[in-house]
């Protein structure tokens, strides 16, 4: 019985010890993680200038090398030759990263960051056991092109990207407890980091910060000031801004005339199959909510769409109407839609840059038929 | 005395037996039920009434005589926002129908009245349709337009269970009604126009777990693989779209696979392209299903000429000789008769007019017939042994057909490196009785509207099929002389079905808007016209008829 409650006590303690574990902090890991390889490779470089000779210091730097690699809890630590690392070592942290269910936008670059620290421990160990001065240089100089590739480039995000990698252009590198904001509009409030889909955008800093407060390691491509901030941007924010360009303001694509005439054209020609709601009866829905989500999950941008109308409508008919008409059917469906209008028609020839413009939902739409997001047109 | 004894305690253990099969309320269709629907007259509890796809019903109370009375019995409202495609599920006097939405109803087989009704809104990618229900184990089970396999509560039409049963949804949905066979539900992607690769796949009827694919185009290292050039394989089409057959006896399931994509471009995907266009025999006796032959209708289709029609197993008799035989269709107007056993060609006949069979739809413009939704349709045709003929209406119309050269793969839109034809000429329809023992027609009448209503014959010689126009004939099935007619006023796009309840004979059908593929500028007064304007039809309506 007494053995009974004993173990339910441990138990207990052990439940509580889960739930009270240290918060996550995988920023603090990573750049943590950076400075252990970084403890390592400072004790290979400094045997390989000849700081010390003979094979007892030799043995002695891969050891210490290796244990700020694999911290006081990994194989093979000897913490008889000390730890320059915090003890954690780089594989402890990687592995409290990688310690969650969620995959991240990161978690790719981490556990490739994870694969090649393994590699340069394997090649430490296989260091430690040389006997010819010359095989020794050779593990050590594997091991050191292993921790490059642990740290990786600013660059990427991808598994070669690294450590850094992922610092430099995910939401890895906004640091515990910053502000997060939209990666579409720069908020009011600075100091913020702009964040989307997992990717870091920028970081927005008030134009008074002191320079050693810039983040260190980010891949900033290119720098925005404005009156009160100073934007950095990264190499995501190309990737990004596409997916941005559905967000507020949506642009203007087609004439109020166009829409008005293609009212007509819809009614004579789509609205048997597409229905006078625009929700679709035999077709799809063609405008509003429903259709913007479709949009957006297919990705399909302005050039998917005009495809669609004026080679493959009506179904019954492909190509039978004029380009004219296409083209106010168009702007009709995007006028439906609460695209605004604007003062350039939409094209009735093709034009590449369509490709570029991505539909999806619209943020600061005001539909004038809220049940199916369309908006009516005058 | 003492020899009657024995008697009362046979009889006393028979009803403590069917006892509990009396009391209750509700029982549902079992294996031996699927297994054994031909003999059972009070129910049509699989698509085509049978495994074998012949909707034929054997010792029919509808005679020739008795189906120039037949009498409205009722009709049922449903959901009209698409044409009804819907084949009724019948048993134990509730009839389940299905609107082109998804939407599920559950009627009195007597009198029409709704039971229970489940309403959907599903996402729609290109077209709405709903071949119905699958019935079992105390569920209806409904494939959807957005990917999805729903198992509702038979009595009471609450989702039991909702499982993705598409592998992309982006560019896959379902129109096929799902056929149970064991514990398994068995069912076909919508995905062959869109850009997928064909699959039929398997679910466990109590979970809707995916217990087995079965893609209908090789991959790599898989015979067959050749006869597509490069990647084209990836996207190349072969849906099972319409329906399968089934023999349990030697667990021969078979099918027909769509057109290969994109469907008006051939020169990115030089050769036959296999198992496009192809009925296939498959063996399902193990887990996945193994191929026991296969048999391509139209090698290297550029016209989106698919067998739409679903395999017909039955035993026809050719030079005396009685032979098990399987039929196919396709929408380039062929009739096909092969041997079930191995696939070989017996024969095959025109039933729609044919031209340009070898031409390749071109930047200018081809003329081809029959149209994209010409031939022979997705409800296919039906065997009468009385008369040894297959009964099979077709869609006789011819199109232009234009390709740019180009395929661009949209997700969500057609991939058809050209577009739909233009309509070419007139619109009309055939009812064709082909003679199996000759591979003739015994009769074909030309109709002023498409046909595509499948067609349902009973033992008694009558045959009931429906045209795009809304009407509905029984047909005698040796002259092909009209018995009967009902002008529904809307388009009819389904086949009928059919059940006895208290000793009456029931033909049921569904009729509603023409939808993408069947509208019509002769519907007149009330129906669509692209010319002017025009009130949309929103009926839809389940229609049953019996004898006075």
């Amino acid at each position: 019985m007494r053995t009974i409650a004993a173990f339910a006590a441990f138990a207990l303690m052990l439940a509580c010890m889960a739930r009270a574990g240290p918060a996550r902090d995988d920023h603090g890991s990573a750049i943590a993680a950076i400075a252990d390889v970084q403890a390592a490779v400072a004790e290979i470089v400094r045997i390989e200038n000849g700081d010390e000779i003979g094979r007892d210091a030799y043995v002695r730097a891969a050891h210490r090398a290796l244990n700020a690699l694999v911290g006081r809890d990994g194989e093979n630590y000897a913490r008889a030759f000390g730890d320059p690392g915090d003890g954690i070592g780089t594989l402890g942290h990687v592995d409290r990263m990688l310690d969650q269910n969620a995959t991240l936008r990161w978690t790719p670059a981490v556990e490739g960051a994870k694969a090649n620290v393994l590699a340069a421990a394997e090649d430490l160990q296989d260091a430690i056991g040389e006997r010819e001065l010359e095989d020794y240089q050779i593990d050590l100089t594997r091991a050191l092109a292993n921790l490059a590739l642990v740290v990786g480039r600013p660059s990427t995000d991808g598994v070669l990207g690294g450590l850094s990698g992922a610092l430099a252009n995910t939401d890895l590198g906004v640091p515990s407890g910053a502000r997060r904001a939209s990666a579409c509009k720069v908020p009011a409030r600075t100091p913020a980091y702009g964040v989307r889909a997992g990717r870091l955008v920028y970081v927005a800093l008030p134009r008074t910060i002191a320079a050693a407060q810039v983040p260190v390691g980010l891949d900033i491509r290119s720098i925005v000031v404005s009156a009160s901030n100073v934007v950095l941007y990264t190499g995501s924010a190309s990737a990004v801004a596409r997916s941005c360009a559905t967000a507020d303001p949506p642009p203007a694509l087609y004439t109020r005339e166009q829409a008005r005439a293609g009212a007509a054209v819809y009614a004579r020609y789509c609205l048997q199959c597409h229905g006078t709601d625009l929700q679709g009866t035999a077709g799809p829905a063609v405008a509003g909510t429903e259709f913007l989500k479709t949009a957006k999950f297919d990705g399909w941008s302005l050039r998917d769409v005009r495809t669609t109308v004026f080679e493959n409508m009506p179904f019954s008919n492909p190509g039978s109407l004029t380009p004219r008409q296409y083209a106010e059917a168009t702007a009709f469906l995007l006028a439906s839609s609460c695209y605004p209008a604007g003062s350039k028609p939409f094209p009735q020839s093709d034009e590449a840059s369509l490709a570029a413009i991505k539909l999806g939902p619209i943020t600061a739409a005001k539909p004038t038929n809220a049940k199916n997001g369309t908006c009516a047109v005058k | 005395m003492s020899r009657l004894a024995p008697v009362l305690v046979i009889a006393g253990f028979l009803f403590l037996l069917v006892a509990p099969g009396l009391r209750a309320q509700n029982s549902w269709p079992t294996s031996d039920s699927y297994t054994s629907a031909a003999d059972n007259n009070s129910a049509w509890i699989l698509p085509a009434r049978t495994y074998s796809g012949n909707r034929y019903v054997p010792a029919a109370k509808i005679g020739a005589a008795d189906a120039a009375k037949l009498k409205k019995a009722w009709s049922a409202s449903v959901d009209a926002r698409g044409p009804l495609e819907v084949s009724p599920i019948v048993w134990q006097g509730t009839m389940y129908v299905t609107s082109s939405h998804n939407d599920v109803y559950a009627l009195d087989a007597k009198t029409g009245a709704v039971k229970w009704h489940f309403a959907d809104k599903p996402h729609v990618i290109a077209f709405s349709a709903n071949r119905g229900v699958a019935l079992g184990d105390g569920k209806v089970y409904e494939a959807t337009l957005d990917g999805h396999l729903i198992a509702l509560d038979a009595t009471t039409g609450k989702v039991v269970w909702n499982v993705l049963a598409a592998h992309d949804p982006r560019n896959t949905f379902f129109t096929m009604q799902p056929v149970p066979y064991g514990s398994m539900l068995l069912l076909g992607a919508s995905n062959g126009d869109w850009g997928g690769i064909g699959y039929l796949s398997a679910f466990d009827a109590a979970t809707g777990k995916r217990l087995w694919d079965w893609k209908t185009i090789p991959g790599p290292g898989e015979p067959g693989h050749n006869t597509w050039s490069g990647d084209s394989w990836k996207r190349g089409g072969a849906a099972i779209w319409s329906g399968i057959a089934i023999d349990p006896s030697s667990s021969t399931l078979y099918a027909d696979l769509g057109n290969p994509q994109p469907d008006f471009l051939g020169t990115i995907r030089q050769g036959s392209n296999l198992y496009s266009d192809s009925m296939v025999a498959l063996d399902i006796s193990g887990g996945a299903p193994k191929m026991k032959w296969y048999h391509q209708f139209i090698a290297h289709d550029t016209h989106d000429w698919d067998p739409a029609m679903p395999p017909v197993l039955f035993t026809g008799t050719i030079g005396g000789t009685p032979r098990h035989l399987v039929a196919a269709g396709d929408k380039g107007g062929n009739f096909w008769v092969l041997d079930a056993a191995t696939g070989s060609l017996v024969y095959h006949l025109a039933v729609s007019t044919q031209r340009g069979q070898n031409t390749q739809p071109s930047r200018t413009g081809d003329i081809a017939c029959p149209n994209t939704n010409g031939g022979v349709e997705f409800n296919g045709g039906s065997y009468l042994p009385q008369t040894n003929a297959f009964y099979v209406p077709s869609v006789n119309q011819c199109g232009i057909w234009t390709s740019p050269g180009t395929a661009a793969y949209i997700a969500g839109q057609f991939y058809l490196g050209g577009a739909f034809p233009k309509q070419y000429g007139p619109s009309t329809g055939y009812v064709n009785a082909v003679d199996i023992g000759t591979g003739k027609f015994l009769w074909r009448k030309h109709l002023a509207f498409p046909q595509i209503g499948g067609a349902l014959s009973l033992s008694s010689g009558v045959v009931f099929t429906g045209g795009v126009n809304g009407d509905f004939t029984a047909y005698d099935a040796k002259t092909g002389a009209v018995l009967w007619h009902y002008q529904t006023g809307l388009t009819i796009q389904g086949p009928p079905s059919y059940y006895e309840l208290d000793g009456k004979p029931y033909v049921v059908v569904g009729a509603g808007p023409a939808g993408v593929n069947f509208a019509d500028p002769r519907f007149g007064q009330g129906a669509p016209t692209l010319e002017g304007t025009y009130s949309h039809p929103v009926r839809a309506v389940i229609t049953a008829f019996t004898t006075p």
